[in-house]
């Protein structure tokens, strides 16, 4: 009788425990940080053997929405390249914008938001001949050397091309 | 040797066209049609002390948060001598639509459609609103963003009206480059 209670005991004790790693699994908070120039500095220099994908999206650019589920795939299959997006919409916009379209999304990669100085210095930060025309995309290669600048929207072949291009690098 | 020489100086001369790629420093006339089907060309605003070509878009959202700035500069300068020219490169943006959008933004400038994007191409045109403010020799005084913030509780810098009032004032233009986050121009594959 006692190794049967105990035996219970135990399957009750596993169920809330898998129930309660699901419903954290379904609460996992998006964080969306703020990146400056030292940070975008710091994550383009620190490759640690991975060439980045680099990508600059707003909730507002409708392109850029359209573009979107093409990188969540490749960052999917690219498990060695590192995936990152930076918002350029407001930072106040962290909670009413850019977190529920990255759910909407199930995005696979993280996304910071745009806490430069003003856009221009993200802007030339990334690319002096860039006028701000999103979306953009920027590819480096594992030693952090730029080898792709992408503006407008790009299809997943076109992305798949130039990581291909950066990973031979 | 003398063919070296001459490969020295091709070289020379396509890395300099390839610097001098990202700015236009002056434009050619032009021709093009509003959306009433007048023909508008760059000289009919040669008289003025400035023209000024933006680059605007009926869907993009951050070209639509200036239109009442541009409807504002607009009135606050076409007394002063200086032209206005809307220009609509965007594929996807028909004359109708840009009749209505400027209509239902009281837009009172020209806008004149690009089709095909070839002003755009001219002017090496990316993102909506761009301006360009020209001489009456078409060179580019000041090529950039209207002001520092699409949230205009934010600006800091009015960088189209400070340029205008400093070529009113006589002065050369101090900033003549900015740059802003915009809509890319859809151009025909």
């Amino acid at each position: 009788m006692k190794k049967i209670f105990l035996a219970l005991f135990f399957i009750v004790v596993l169920q809330i425990t898998l129930f309660a790693d699901e419903k954290s699994k379904q609460d996992e908070k998006i964080v969306v940080d703020t990146i400056n120039k030292e940070l975008l500095a710091k994550i383009i220099k620190e490759r640690k053997g991975k060439p980045l994908f680099l990508n600059l999206w707003a909730t507002w650019c409708v392109p850029c929405r359209e573009e979107f589920p093409a990188i969540n795939k490749l960052a999917e299959e690219y498990k060695d390249v590192e995936f990152i997006g930076i918002s350029v919409d407001f930072p106040e916009e962290v909670e009413s914008k850019i977190i529920p379209f990255l759910k909407s999304q199930k995005a696979k990669f993280i996304s910071y938001v745009n806490g430069f100085e003003g856009d221009e210095e993200l802007i030339n930060t990334l690319d002096k001949d860039w006028n701000g025309a999103l979306p953009a995309t920027f590819i480096y290669d594992k030693n952090g050397k730029k080898v792709s600048f992408l503006e407008g929207k790009k299809s997943y072949d076109e992305f798949k091309k130039e990581i291909e291009k950066a990973k031979k690098k | 040797m003398k063919k070296l020489n001459k490969l020295f100086v091709l070289t020379l001369l396509f890395t300099a066209s390839l610097l001098y790629a990202g700015d236009v420093t002056k434009v050619e006339n032009f021709k093009l049609k509003d959306y009433n089907g007048k023909e508008h060309q760059l000289s009919d605003f040669k008289d003025s002390k400035a023209i000024v070509v933006i680059f605007v878009a009926t869907q993009c959202p951050i070209s639509n948060d200036y239109n009442s700035r541009m409807a504002e500069i607009f009135n606050d300068y076409k007394d002063k001598g200086i032209a206005f020219v809307g220009i609509n490169s965007n594929k996807q943006e028909s004359v109708e639509e840009i009749k209505q959008h400027a209509k239902d933004n009281n837009l009172q400038f020209p806008i004149l459609k690009d089709e095909k994007n070839i002003i755009a191409d001219k002017f090496a045109a990316s993102v909506t609103p761009e301006v360009y403010v020209l001489n009456s020799n078409f060179e580019v005084l000041y090529h950039g963003r209207i002001d520092d913030s699409r949230k205009q509780s934010d600006v800091k810098t009015k960088d189209l009206r400070t340029a205008l009032d400093e070529i009113l004032g006589g002065k050369s233009v101090s900033n003549t480059k900015t740059k802003a986050f915009g809509c890319t121009i859809k151009r025909v594959s």
